[in-house]
């Protein structure tokens, strides 16, 4: 029984990752058409340098995300702080407000957007990218230093303060020393959000700025080329090493072992 | 040592000088100030100002006087081929659904009875990895494999070189297909911590009373991890019913969904009081969905406790 | 080091009172137990000293100086916390110079005040560890050394020993008492450890629904309980009602006990009798003078070998518990009728009659 349950593990990995791997190795295949057998060839990724509008999307994708990952960290700790250690009127439904960024589909969110930004004259373009990037991370970075919160002790603060420390300088010198690795596990966590955001970024992109998803899915609308398989595999690898690392951070008991 | 070495007149605490205070509530509301404030803008705002926008003649330009309708929330019957749409819509979002569910619940189950520590730890973040990359480059790769000549085609031929393809890209199989690899690592994930908490006694119990193992499975772990499939069940659906690239990229022609339609309404037919009343339909069905959901979860939890 | 006061503090959650009018003095250089069950207000009055809480009404002062309204940063206390509280990321030293660096105090007198008071708490040499490499009993030390380095005007112990084992536990009891005393400071120590606050105070206060029901030094406290409450929360009792007829309490059954103190005028009483000052006659452990006297049936023996327990039944229907000390090795047999015997001063009328 066991080793048939390890079984269905492998294959449901295979499910999970076969088709990623098919992508990324078409992407150092020669033929334009993806014609095998596999010819070993850097040629797109050369092609890659070459394309200003594609490295240009690339470079926007990272502004935002660094831009993002700062001031949802910033915003979603603050909330985070107040929601776990100070006295909050309608504590529950400040908690159920964090949650339809994340769970009424970006569509209708990203439409939503697009409807008021063009109304109030805010606009497409990378401040109205920002704004929606933004409010989609903060919920994130709340959860994950709400949960960081915790497992750090108020009575550590009061002992603090019993000491003759402010509440301030108590969090200071006592709380924020050890929720630094939820805050950057947080971080990390708002930067590949942002990163992999394709559908709002979709509705409040212009022709002039488009970040990488974006570029990407009109590159795939035009037709397939191995160039598309090339820059995707590069974005694949930068998230995914983002999340194992946020992963490390974020390991369940992690705060903990750090105490 | 004599006890008084270490008794100097008592030095007040530095902070003994604070001056005025603010009030405690001022402190708190600033802190919440950046959060709630950009969500306002970002979010509540946006929807609230959309739902205006549905109930509008149509999309406000230049100095036309703007009119207000509810013409297009009859849309489904004005325009009776949406019906049709919806409901391939609701039928790819349930065959999503359900494939994640029992693909989940059984992975799911593997992961918290056959294996442990490391392995186990090891697995989880190798299975929801993919989950938090980029789900367009992940859909892209599935024409990979599934386009005429493509991977799947490729081994196909080499067992029986003289068949026909099988790919079958741009039909509504690989949109799901490609959904369900999508959502896949949510649902393993919700139904893997209702699980993971089940105690090895009661299955030990359930076996001592001599209970099969089909018996075990649909009146102990299923029940048991039924709060984890409807949880994960609600967040495939929901974002399933609002996918628009997915049904483009692997469906094409075939790929006529409600989210499609939606955004073609802000991206083509620039007709946004309809987009933005489909929207909102959508959206109630949603919260139909998920208040019939919440209504049976809150039944077993009455039922369990 | 100063004495604390509170005068007619009161405290409400909503509709449900912690604290209600307490005033209280805590003299100088003393050693106080709070003692009291779960929702007797305790660990509420401790953190009103403290001033995590601000009281309704009422005043603290702390020293003479009204402190009700000072900031907890500004109250110059120490406490030692249930948890302990120590600072994971941060060593022994600097945990202990945490408090000597908000009064300005750093360098090389820090340093020297922080080894003398890792001396004191039996520490020397741990400061360069981590807190996380300490046994539960050196974490203690090093919470009891951080809030008496800073030389309180009074430290607060909320529960200090209640997370050790039983022989950790009187090992600091021992440790505690000799550091208190070397440092002379005021103490308030919560506790729902009835032994533990016999043992180690000057006064113990027994709370009782948001109330003080008594104070005093633990014999006093032990030994002339003046409610129902503070009989029964400290050790066991045996009580006796009855009605007052000639200044003695006459129960139903037509026994007639005698008190060293005066019963209260209401015609009917209750008497609270430690179980271990009565003794089976025929003993031959009888004292003199124990000139209360009934009659009871053995019901059960308790066997622990240096001691027995015998629960009994009085003639007029009362359950009593003795303790006796197992010196001849004769044990009562179980359904034999026998005869208990006690000295009037042992008798302590109840104030809260019946």
């Amino acid at each position: 029984m066991k080793a048939l349950a390890r079984f269905y593990l492998l294959a449901i990995l295979v499910f999970l990752y076969l088709p990623i791997m098919v992508m990324m190795a078409m992407g150092f295949n020669d033929s334009a058409l993806y014609e095998l057998p596999f010819r070993f060839t850097t040629r797109w990724y050369v092609a890659l340098s070459g394309n200003d509008q594609l490295i240009s999307a690339g470079i926007n994708s990272i502004v935002i995300a660094l831009i993002t990952a700062v001031l949802a960290t910033l915003a979603g700790t603050m909330a985070a702080v107040a929601l776990d250690r100070r006295a909050v009127r309608g504590r529950t439904l400040l908690q159920l407000l964090l949650l339809p960024p994340i769970a009424i589909p970006w569509l209708i969110t990203g439409t939503a957007m697009l409807v008021f930004f063009f109304w109030t004259g805010i606009g497409r373009g990378m401040h109205a990218l920002l704004i929606g990037h933004v409010a989609l991370a903060i919920p994130y970075v709340v959860l994950v230093v709400g949960t960081g919160l915790r497992t750090i002790r108020s009575d550590l603060e009061e002992a603090a303060i019993s000491l003759g420390s402010t509440p301030l300088h108590a969090f200071f010198a006592v709380t924020l020393p050890l929720l630094t690795p939820s805050i950057l596990g947080a971080a990390l966590f708002a930067f590949a959000v942002s990163l992999d955001q394709f559908v709002i970024s979709y509705f409040l992109s212009t022709p002039g700025f488009a970040t990488l998803p974006v570029q990407i899915y009109s590159a795939i609308r035009k037709g397939f080329t191995p160039e598309i398989n090339a820059i995707s595999t590069i974005l694949l690898v930068g998230s995914m090493s983002v999340i194992v690392v946020f992963a490390i951070f974020a390991r369940p008991g992690g705060a903990r072992d750090k105490r | 040592m004599p006890a008084d070495a270490i008794i100097r007149p008592a030095a007040s605490p530095s902070g003994a000088a604070a001056g005025h205070r603010l009030p405690s509530w001022f402190a708190t509301a600033a802190l919440l100030m950046p959060t709630y404030g950009w969500l306002l803008i970002a979010v509540f705002l946006p929807l609230c100002t959309m739902l205006v926008f549905s109930f509008m003649n149509a999309t406000p330009m230049g100095r036309a006087p703007i009119v207000f309708t509810l013409k297009h929330y009859k849309a489904f019957i004005t325009q009776p081929y949406l019906v049709g749409i919806a409901w391939d819509s609701l039928v790819i979002g349930f065959w999503t659904t359900f494939l994640c569910a029992v693909l989940g619940f059984f992975a799911a189950l593997a992961l918290a009875r056959a294996t442990i520590g490391r392995a186990r730890e090891t697995l989880l973040i190798l299975i929801l990895l993919p989950f938090w990359t980029n789900g367009l480059v992940r859909v892209f790769s599935w024409t990979m494999v599934l386009r005429e000549g493509g991977f799947l085609d490729t081994l196909w031929h080499a067992l029986l070189p003289e068949a026909g393809s099988i790919g079958f890209l741009y039909t509504r199989p690989a949109i799901v297909l490609g959904l369900v690899h999508g959502y896949l690592p949510y649902m393993i994930l919700t139904c893997y911590i209702a699980l993971v908490t089940i105690d090895d006694a009661i299955i030990e119990a359930a076996q001592s009373l001599g209970a099969r193992w089909w018996t075990i499975l649909t009146r102990v772990l299923v029940p048991l991890a039924l709060p984890g499939l409807t949880t994960g069940a609600i967040l495939t659906f929901v974002p399933v019913i609002g996918s628009f690239m997915e049904p483009r990229i692997l469906g094409g022609r075939v790929g006529v969904t409600m989210g499609t339609v939606i955004e073609d309404q802000f991206t083509q037919a620039f007709n946004w009081p309809l987009g933005a009343a489909l929207s909102f339909t959508m959206l109630a069905v949603i919260l139909a969905i998920f208040a019939t959901f919440s209504g049976v979860l809150r039944r077993n939890a009455g039922g369990v406790a | 080091m100063t004495n604390v006061d509170i005068t007619s503090v009161a405290k409400t959650y909503g509709q449900v009172p912690v604290l209600a009018d307490i005033t209280t003095h805590f003299a100088e250089g003393s050693f106080t137990s709070l003692l009291g069950p779960s929702g007797s207000g305790k660990t509420t009055l401790l953190r009103i000293v403290a001033g995590f809480i601000t009281p309704d009404s009422g005043k603290v002062a702390i020293g003479g100086a009204d402190v009700t309204e000072t900031p907890v940063y500004a109250r110059n206390i120490g406490m030692v916390f249930q948890s302990y509280a120590l600072f994971p990321h941060m060593t022994v030293a600097q945990n202990v110079a945490f408090g000597l660096a908000r009064r300005g105090i750093r360098g090389a007198e820090a340093k020297k005040l922080v080894d003398r008071a890792l001396d004191m708490v039996r520490l020397p040499g741990f400061g360069d560890r981590r807190p996380k490499q300490l046994s539960g009993g050196q974490q203690q030390r090093v919470a009891l050394a951080r809030a008496v380095v800073i030389q309180p005007s009074v430290l607060l112990l909320d529960e200090p020993l209640s997370a050790l084992d039983r022989r950790l536990r009187q090992e600091m009891q021992v440790e505690l008492k000799r550091i208190q005393r070397e440092t002379g400071l005021t103490t308030i120590f919560v506790t729902h450890d009835q032994e533990e606050a016999l043992a180690l105070s000057d006064n113990v206060a027994i709370l009782d629904r948001g109330r003080i029901v008594q104070i005093g030094p633990p014999a006093e406290v032990y030994e002339q309980p003046k409610t129902r409450f503070a009989a029964e929360f400290l050790g066991d009792t045996n009580f006796f009602k009855g009605a007052v007829s000639n200044g003695a309490l006459q129960l139903s059954d037509g026994t007639s006990l005698r008190t060293a103190a005066a019963l209260p005028g209401n015609a009917k009483a209750m008497v609270a009798v430690r179980p271990e000052k009565m003794q089976i006659v025929g003993d031959g452990t009888e004292v003199e003078g124990a000139s209360n006297r009934i009659s009871a049936r053995i019901d059960h023996v308790i066997y622990a070998g240096p001691a027995l327990t015998y629960v009994l039944t009085a003639k007029d229907g009362t359950s009593l518990k003795i303790f006796a000390q197992n010196r001849t090795g004769t044990i009562h047999p179980e359904g034999s009728e026998v005869t208990l015997a006690w000295h009037p001063a042992n008798t302590i009328p109840m104030e809260d009659a019946a």
